[in-house]
Formats: C-alpha cells, sequence, structure tokens
C-alpha cells in the first residue's frame, strides 16, 4: 500500500470511509495510529495490551463509522474517545486488574522496566499536563487517563465535589492555553 | 450564563476530552448549534489539540496493521457492503437470520423478566408469611409463659389451703368500718406458724395508705406485715406469727404504723382453738 498514498482532506476521508474504501482506511491507520497508540499506552502502560486495544479501535472505527457525525466534532476527537474508552474499560476490567497485581510482583522481583514509562510521560497530553500545577495535574489523570467521575475523585482525593469541579475547571482552562 | 461565560466554564474542553457527564455534552450540543460563537471556540481548540498529539506519536507495533485489515478482511466477507448504496437503510440487509434470532432472544428474555418478577413476589409472600407464622408463635410461647406461672401460682396456693396443718380464720367485715362487706381470711400455719392471708374482699387503698395485718397477742396488737391488694386471687405470705388470740386488719399510712388505728379497722377474726 505504500506509495499509494493520497492526501485526503477530512471531508473526503470521511466520505471514503463510510463507502469503506481500503485506501481511505489505511490512511486513516497510517496517519492517526501513532497518537492514538500513545494515547491509549498513557492509560495502559504495557505495550501489548495497548496494540490489543489499537486493534480494536480500528476495527470499531471501521465499523462504526456510519455513526459518525461532523456535527459532533471533528474525526480526531470521535477516534480519540472511541481510544480513550477503550482504554479505560480495560484497565477497569477484572483480567487487567488481576495481570497488574502479577506484574507488580514480577517487577517486586526481578525490577521493572521503565523506559516505556518515561517516553510516554514526556509526549503527548501528558508533556502538557506535567506544565500544571501538582493539585490540578493530580486531578486531570484521574478524570482523563483513570476515567472517575467527579464525584469518585472527590472521595478518593477526600476533598470537597465543589473544589473538585473548581480545579477541573482551571486545569482544562490552563491546558487550552498550554496548547496554544 | 452569556456564551463568554459558558465558553469559560471549560465546558468545551471537558466535552472534547470526553470528561462531560451526558447532561451536560447534550447541553454542549444544542448550544454549540445556536451559537456560532461557541462552534468557533471547540474548533480551536480541537484543531489545537489534534494538531499538537498527531506530534507526539508512538510507533505501534509494525505488524499491527496487517493484522487489523486481515481481521476487517474477514468481516468483509461475513457481510460484505454495498459500496455503491450507501443512502440504503444501512442496517436492515446486514442481519438476515440473526434478526430472528435476536428477536427470539429477546422475548426469551421478557419471558425470562417477568419470570423472575413472578418468583421475586412469590417469594416476598412467602418471607411475609413467614414472619408472621414467627410472630403468632412468639406470642403463643410467651402468653404460655405466662399461663405457666399462674398455674404454678394455684398449685401452690391449693397445696396450702389443702395442708392439714392450716388453721383457717375468717375475718369477716366490721360494721362500724369503711366497707362492712370486707372479708379476709388468715391461713395459719400451726406447725411453720407461718402466715398467708386470702383477700376475700378489701376496698381498694388510695395513694399514700397500705393495709397492715395484726395479730392480737395477750390483748395487744401485734404486726404481721403490710400488704397491697394482691392482683387476682392469690395468697399473701406475710409475718410469723408464734402466738394468736386474734387477727385484724386496718388501713394505715404506707409503711404500716407502731398501732393500729382503730377507726379504720376493716376486718377481724378470732381464733378458734
Amino acid at each position: 500500500m505504500l506509495g499509494l498514498t493520497e492526501i485526503y482532506n477530512e471531508q473526503e476521508l470521511i466520505t471514503a470511509l463510510k463507502a469503506r474504501d481500503d485506501q481511505a482506511f489505511s490512511y486513516l491507520y497510517d496517519h492517526y495510529s501513532g497518537s492514538l497508540y500513545s494515547i491509549i499506552l498513557q492509560i495502559v502502560k504495557t505495550p501489548e495490551t495497548a496494540s490489543d486495544i489499537l486493534q480494536e479501535v480500528f476495527i470499531n472505527i471501521w465499523r462504526k463509522i456510519e455513526s459518525y457525525d461532523p456535527q459532533r466534532g471533528r474525526l480526531f476527537t470521535w477516534m480519540l474517545n472511541i481510544s480513550r474508552n477503550a482504554a479505560i474499560d480495560m484497565v477497569r476490567s477484572k483480567t487487567y486488574q488481576n495481570n497488574q497485581k502479577n506484574q507488580e510482583i514480577t517487577d517486586t522481583v526481578y525490577g521493572s522496566d521503565q523506559v516505556t514509562q518515561t517516553s510516554v510521560d514526556s509526549i503527548g497530553l501528558t508533556r502538557y499536563l506535567g506544565k500544571l500545577r501538582p493539585e490540578l495535574r493530580v486531578l486531570i489523570e484521574l478524570a482523563y487517563f483513570k476515567g472517575y467521575t467527579q464525584e469518585e475523585i472527590a472521595q478518593i482525593e477526600d476533598i470537597p465535589l465543589g473544589t473538585v469541579k473548581t480545579r477541573i475547571r482551571n486545569a482544562l482552562l490552563q491546558l487550552r492555553e498550554l496548547l496554544k | 450564563m452569556n456564551i463568554q461565560e459558558y465558553i469559560e466554564s471549560g465546558i468545551v474542553e471537558s466535552y472534547l476530552l470526553g470528561l462531560a457527564s451526558p447532561e451536560d455534552s447534550a447541553e454542549f450540543e444544542r448550544m454549540c448549534a445556536a451559537h456560532s460563537e461557541l462552534r468557533a471556540s471547540r474548533n480551536t481548540f480541537e484543531l489545537k489539540l489534534e494538531e499538537k498529539l498527531l506530534e507526539a506519536k508512538l510507533e505501534p507495533p509494525r505488524e499491527l496493521k496487517s493484522r487489523i485489515f486481515s481481521a476487517i478482511g474477514m468481516e468483509k466477507e461475513q457481510r460484505p457492503f454495498q459500496i455503491q448504496s450507501l443512502r440504503r437503510p444501512a442496517l436492515i440487509p446486514r442481519f438476515g437470520f440473526a434478526k430472528y434470532v435476536a428477536a427470539a432472544s429477546i422475548v426469551l428474555l421478557a419471558g425470562s423478566v417477568l419470570l423472575n418478577f413472578y418468583l421475586l413476589s412469590q417469594y416476598k409472600k412467602s418471607i411475609a408469611q413467614y414472619k408472621e407464622l414467627v410472630d403468632g408463635q412468639t406470642q403463643l410461647a410467651s402468653s404460655n409463659r405466662i399461663l405457666q406461672a399462674k398455674l404454678e401460682t394455684y398449685e401452690s396456693d391449693m397445696s396450702l389451703m389443702k395442708n392439714p396443718l392450716m388453721a383457717i380464720i375468717k375475718m369477716p367485715g366490721i360494721s362500724s368500718s369503711p366497707s362492712p362487706s370486707s372479708m379476709t381470711t388468715v391461713y395459719w400455719n400451726t406447725k411453720t406458724k407461718d402466715v398467708y392471708l386470702l383477700v376475700n374482699q378489701l376496698p381498694k387503698t388510695i395513694p399514700g395508705k397500705q393495709y397492715q395485718l395484726w395479730a392480737i397477742v395477750d390483748g395487744k396488737p401485734v404486726d404481721a406485715g403490710i400488704f397491697d391488694l394482691p392482683e387476682g386471687v392469690s395468697f399473701l405470705k406475710l409475718k410469723m406469727i408464734q402466738k394468736a388470740e386474734a387477727f385484724a386488719v386496718t388501713l394505715e399510712k404506707t409503711g404500716g404504723s407502731e398501732t393500729p388505728t382503730m377507726n379504720a379497722m376493716y376486718v377481724m377474726g378470732k381464733v378458734i382453738s
């Protein structure tokens, strides 16, 4: 498929995807898989699991492209949310949590491999989140990368719900400034 | 809230990052449809987010793309899409037999839900009935205990009356007393000298007053014990009396008196030896 790469604008790409065009789908993968993979990896931490989730995400994009509505946001935003949700669902599943426990035991015995961790921390949203004040950063990490609701965060951090709401709002507005 | 305040609430970012609640998201979509300023703000953040995140790539494993394409290829064979006719009602032809299976399973599920509700209500009914039974049983047991206790009292009273050593002294009402129809009976064990009193009839006491039994010994009254009217019929065990010519009951202040109040004497009976 190399060499056949076309450049699509967003509208053309969507139309071609809805027509189940292989070439458009290939372009979609080449263009977006790297950043979606990095978001997933920031949530699930292990490359094997992240690959499995990325596969599931692209198959779902292919299946559900009909339901994508441009009125609600850009294609990338839609795919980003599908990826984040799939990764968080995985983190919250029983099997994943059991594996994590086993992993922690292995790490304790053999020493953990920090390489993936550091490379993930220096890219993407995490890089911008790193510039937030710590108390804001913690809340965004719980909300965005762990998928907790504001009520759950208030319980976890043992701070009033109103404070959680204010801090998350401040964090999001700072994030907007940082992305400019 | 004006639109600028709404934008500054962070809703744009939380909506796009998937952090907003379903209600807030629905409201945001409605607001977007109505306000071009809000749409512009959404587009700005979206484009920036996309730009920055596309810079932040990590290469997924090389073989992943072919894995995904072969998975999709298999799906295509199973349920081919008609590329040219996208505007057809998309979902209907894709499920042939499956929709009957789906329909059947929904019917089965509904049936099972109904059955569960029925069983649950039956279960709740049984629990209620069981509780009623247990309550009834507890009540029966406690009234049974009460009856048992009463019966024991009567039995011991009966054995007092049956005892051949008992001297029985009838004490009729005194005509000058406030209640001439009063009557009590002393059962005096001639061997152990125990004194039991049976109240046949005495008026109710007023607060601050108690009845007192006196034994008349050598012409002088000796305190034989104070008592309140017993509930029901039962013998009152009072003080032991070694020797007496007669017994009398007066109404005294609570706790009894040293000497009887003669004008408050209700009953008296002589010991027949």
